[in-house]
């Protein structure tokens, strides 16, 4: 148990953890072992899926590398334009070393951050007023594109605008239409479907005039003729059935 | 130069909240008294030298600091505890061994792309980037002419405040490649010392401030 938490608190990454098998095991950095070190990074692998820990995509993509790697050990050796092997290793190395630089420049920053953080300047004080309201974190002068595209964030993250779908209420009902047309019909006699809806604005009425219409037809009150007008037809009222 | 400027200097110094870049304090000279007084930038440097000099002889809590490519009163390392329990600042978290990494690979290789700092360590550096981009340590600097046009990334004047340094260039030198192999165990070493030295002063101001200094994460 002792080796999970030193592993666990120690790696930020898959390059990480081989650095650390390297230096463990005072590994020449030009002449890996891959099979050795595979076999310890799938180990590690096999333990962090037994902690239930999620294994990051970064260390699977590790592991495909490193048996990519060992496959094309076992291989005949590539040869380059002058002539050369082509150790398969080489871009992992080079990749090793180049993280190395770095890791070790953080921990020169680590200290360059432990010691100026004993510095106090003028004026910090009034920062720390600042710091408590986080909106005025970012003060205008100060202000980067990173705060304008954080900005636009936040505005488009207000909330949409509700989308209300409203439920009106009929105020038309088909029997209501039925007086109507019978009204009509039995006033002028013969009608055409386009005057009698002429006079009416809301699209709802006229299909309820309409479905009224049918209803009458079915009833037997009313019949229907062409007309001369084109798209049109004319109504009639079929007297006493 | 004029001994008064030393004083003025010296007024304009202390009473700018941010550090105050030598050519500044020139231009505010040269505004109020004409633009032929006979001042120059490195006057200035001198002078601030010379002030140094004399709060060193009167054992004086505080100096001069040349700082983010400007001048600010700063309080001696000695007193940091004391001045610390005043301010919220000193017990802000310290940033993570992630933060660090991510930081100095855009330190050093800046201007740089996300890809490209995520190739140098190995894994998906989305939330160590944000991180860094709300503390203010790193800035968009522009995008890449390279295909997606990837953002392109920075240091702020924010970085060189919080690490103490001057001008980018004055940024400790990464080692060559010949000598990380060669010896691999010095830094270690050397780290060994300096974290213990650090952790052991951590553990002062801590008992001392009562604050909880944890590292972020």
């Amino acid at each position: 148990m002792i080796l999970y938490k030193i592993k666990l608190n120690t790696f930020e990454g898959p390059l990480d953890l081989l650095l650390f098998f390297i230096r463990r095991d005072e590994l020449d950095i030009y002449d890996i072992p891959i099979s050795k070190i595979t076999g310890e990074f799938m180990e590690y692998l096999h333990l962090l899926e037994q902690l239930d820990l999620e294994i990051a995509g970064d260390f699977l993509l590790m592991a495909a590398t490193l048996m990519q790697i060992k496959v094309k050990m076992l291989l005949p050796k590539e040869i380059d334009e002058i002539g050369e092997e082509i150790d398969p290793r080489m871009d992992l190395v080079n990749a090793l070393i180049e993280y190395k630089r770095y890791k070790e420049m953080s921990e020169e920053f680590s200290f360059l951050e432990a010691t100026q953080r004993k510095v106090s300047f003028r004026g910090n004080h009034k920062e720390d007023i600042i710091e408590t309201e986080p909106e005025l974190n970012s003060l205008l002068k100060n202000i980067s594109i990173y705060d304008l595209i954080k900005a636009f964030q936040n505005a488009m993250m207000e909330k949409p605008k509700e989308i209300v779908h409203k439920v009106e209420k009929l105020n038309v009902t088909i029997d209501e239409q039925i007086e109507y047309i019978l009204e009509k019909v039995g006033y002028i006699g013969n009608l055409n479907f386009i005057e009698l809806v002429k006079g009416i604005k809301d699209k709802i009425r006229i299909v309820v005039t309409f479905i009224a219409m049918l209803e009458l037809i079915k009833m037997g009150k009313i019949g229907l003729r062409e007309s001369p007008n084109f798209n049109d037809f004319e109504i009639y009222s079929i007297q006493n059935g | 130069m004029d001994n008064i400027y030393k004083s003025i200097i010296e007024s304009l110094i202390f009473a700018s909240d941010e550090p105050i870049p030598s050519s500044v304090i020139v231009k505010a000279i040269k505004e109020i008294d004409g633009d032929d007084t006979e001042i120059t930038p490195s006057d200035v440097d001198r002078s601030v030298n010379e002030l140094n000099e004399k709060y060193a002889s009167t054992e004086s809590s505080f100096k001069i600091v040349a700082i983010a490519e400007g001048y600010v009163f700063g309080t001696k390392h000695e007193y940091a505890k004391y001045v610390g329990y005043l301010s919220s600042e000193k017990t802000k978290r310290r940033l993570s061994q992630a933060a660090l990494e991510t930081l100095a690979i855009i330190a050093y290789k800046q201007p740089i792309t996300k890809p490209e700092i995520e190739s140098i360590r190995g894994v998906n550096s989305d939330y160590m980037i944000n991180t860094l981009l709300e503390k203010s340590l790193i800035t968009i600097k522009g995008r890449s002419e390279t295909i997606g046009r990837p953002l392109l990334y920075g240091t702020t004047p924010e970085f060189l405040m919080y690490f103490g340094i001057n001008k980018i260039t004055d940024l400790p030198k990464p080692r060559e490649i010949e000598e990380i192999v060669k010896d691999s165990d010095f830094i270690e070493q050397k780290r060994k010392i300096m974290m213990n030295e650090v952790e052991e002063n951590l553990e002062q101001d801590t008992i001392n401030s009562g604050n909880d200094d944890n590292q972020v994460e």
